[in-house]
């Protein structure tokens, strides 16, 4: 199964996902979103982060998830190459999305790493989480 | 000149960081981050980098007020802290241009430009601070719109009353990235004046390294606008929308009361960019604005499958542009083809009377992230 492709819209950079649950389809989206950012095979599991979120929607917890690793790349250069993640109904109960995710790679180095784009902010704009019996898919458009 | 532009580039290159990854030369102290983001432009002149001249001649003095760094987050510091004093990458640049065209003798004379003149234009902004702030204030606004019942067309458009204390604290803190933007370009038109005095060999003063004007492209105001015949203070908010003010405008610094506000836009690195002025006209039609650039014609993808086996650099060399790039792709999504033609945009403002053209500058040298 395709894991990620590009969604190619001018001015701007997209990514369209897929997975057999919602925890693989963040981490795929999460993969998409990095590919933009460096080749990942340049990327070395070197460095492991757990991470989680807890948000009122599944996309706003996609786009917060999505925002964390933008914000984990441009603050300390961190780069994703191998990603697992869980995606719950809050484990205390009520309305909201729980994400866990384990994400290993490295901090760039110009040296080894090509930098592609340079990602604001995952966005709002055109977002979509869909489910169709055991098959999700998700897109979303970065602001660069 | 013109034999010094390969150096020039390679030394801007060296000297302001740019492009995907890259980190910035300053370390600030916590103290110091947020006296910049209360001070903007003046912080960076206050620790030498730059002329009180500069602040006379950058909108708002290069300083909003109101700006509030308690309501900026941790995450905004740190994002903010790596990349003060960079330029980043996609359609941001510093470029090395020349007047090739005067369209207003007298409007150029009183902006101090010439024909044949050598002239710097430096395009960046609040850098990964802003998104920050934006990504952490759009999640505010998406409750704030609901509890205000504000039904949204697009959840990217979130929004909340003016009044309201959502808006205040997001207020106060674009302020905060506002300042921070001014404060980099700051920075980087010093280290470029450092750049030209290394390889030039001469002083700013010299070289008549002065700045023209500082304005910014994406930011939101109070200002006074009459609407229905009525002087109303409104929040403008200019998202691909540069300033234009007119003459005589109480906000314009004495150099330019009587000409109007100098507008920059920037067109593509291998055609040209404009200095405008700002019209009544524009106060009268469009809250006193004017467009931002050319705008993309080509999306990522296909500018880059347009540049496939073509060398960029080497067809902007032949047409005697030197350019420099941290990133292999910049290039081809930034080429020429990628834009609408900027001189036909800048037509269309001018003859709408929103702005009015003074000079068309050319490329010489460009730096890209």
């Amino acid at each position: 199964m395709k894991r990620y492709e590009a969604v190619d819209i001018s001015g701007d950079a997209g990514v369209r996902a897929f997975g057999k649950s919602a925890g693989e389809l963040f981490a795929n989206a999460a993969l998409g979103m990095c590919s933009l950012i460096a080749d990942p095979e340049t990327v070395r599991p070197e460095e492991r982060l757990e991470i989680s979120l807890r948000r009122g929607s599944l996309g706003g917890l996609l786009v917060a998830w999505l925002n964390e690793l933008i914000f984990l790349f441009d603050a300390r250069g961190f780069l994703a190459r191998d990603i697992t993640a869980a995606v719950s109904p809050s484990p205390g109960g009520g309305e909201d999305f729980f994400l866990t995710a384990s994400v290993s790679g490295e901090h760039f180095d110009p040296e080894r790493h090509r930098g592609k784009l340079l990602l604001k902010a995952a966005t709002y704009h055109r977002l979509k989480v869909e489910q169709k019996e055991d098959f999700w898919t998700a897109e979303v458009i970065f602001d660069i | 000149m013109l034999p010094r532009v390969r150096d020039l580039v390679e030394v801007l290159y060296r000297e302001v960081p740019s492009g995907v990854g890259s980190k910035g030369r300053m370390r600030l102290g916590p103290d110091d981050e947020r006296k910049l983001l209360v001070k903007g432009a003046a912080w960076a002149v206050e620790n030498g980098l730059g002329e009180p001249a500069d602040i006379e001649r950058t909108e708002s003095g290069g300083r909003i007020e109101g700006a509030d760094p308690s309501l900026i987050s941790e995450k905004a510091y740190e994002r903010g802290r790596a990349q003060q004093g960079t330029l980043g990458s996609g359609n941001h640049f510093l470029e090395i241009q020349y007047v090739d065209e005067i369209y207003d003798e007298a409007a150029a004379q009183s902006l101090g430009l010439f024909a044949d003149q050598v002239t710097v234009m430096i395009h960046t902004g609040s850098r990964g601070f802003g998104h920050q702030v934006c990504t952490d204030f759009l999640e505010v606004m998406e409750r704030a719109a609901a509890k205000y019942g504000i039904a949204l067309y697009d959840r990217e458009l979130a929004c909340a009353p003016v009044k309201s204390p959502e808006a205040k604290d997001y207020l106060a803190a674009m302020r905060a990235a506002a300042n921070y933007a001014w404060a980099n370009r700051q920075c980087i038109m010093h280290w470029t004046r450092e750049a030209f005095m290394k390889v030039m060999s001469s002083s700013p003063r010299g070289l008549g390294m002065s700045l023209i004007y500082d304005v910014a492209h994406n930011i939101a105001k109070v200002e006074e606008h009459i609407v229905a015949g009525q002087k109303r203070r409104l929040m403008v908010h200019r998202k691909g929308a540069t300033r234009a003010f007119p003459p005589g405008h109480p906000e314009l610094p004495q150099p330019y009361r009587q000409t109007g506000q100098p507008v920059l836009i920037p067109g593509d690195m291998g055609r040209a960019s404009f200095v405008l002025l700002g019209t009544e006209k524009a106060m009268e039609e469009t809250f006193g604005s004017t467009c931002h650039g050319a705008g993309r014609l080509l999306s990522r993808h296909q500018a880059i499958r347009k540049a496939k086996g073509r060398k960029i650099w080497k067809e902007l060399e032949e047409k005697g542009i030197i350019v420099r790039s941290a990133g292999r792709e910049t290039l081809a999504e930034e080429m020429s083809e990628a834009y609408k033609d900027i001189s036909a945009v800048v037509d269309v403002v001018h003859r709408a009377g929103i702005s009015r053209k003074v000079a068309r500058l050319r490329p010489l040298g460009v730096v890209k992230g």
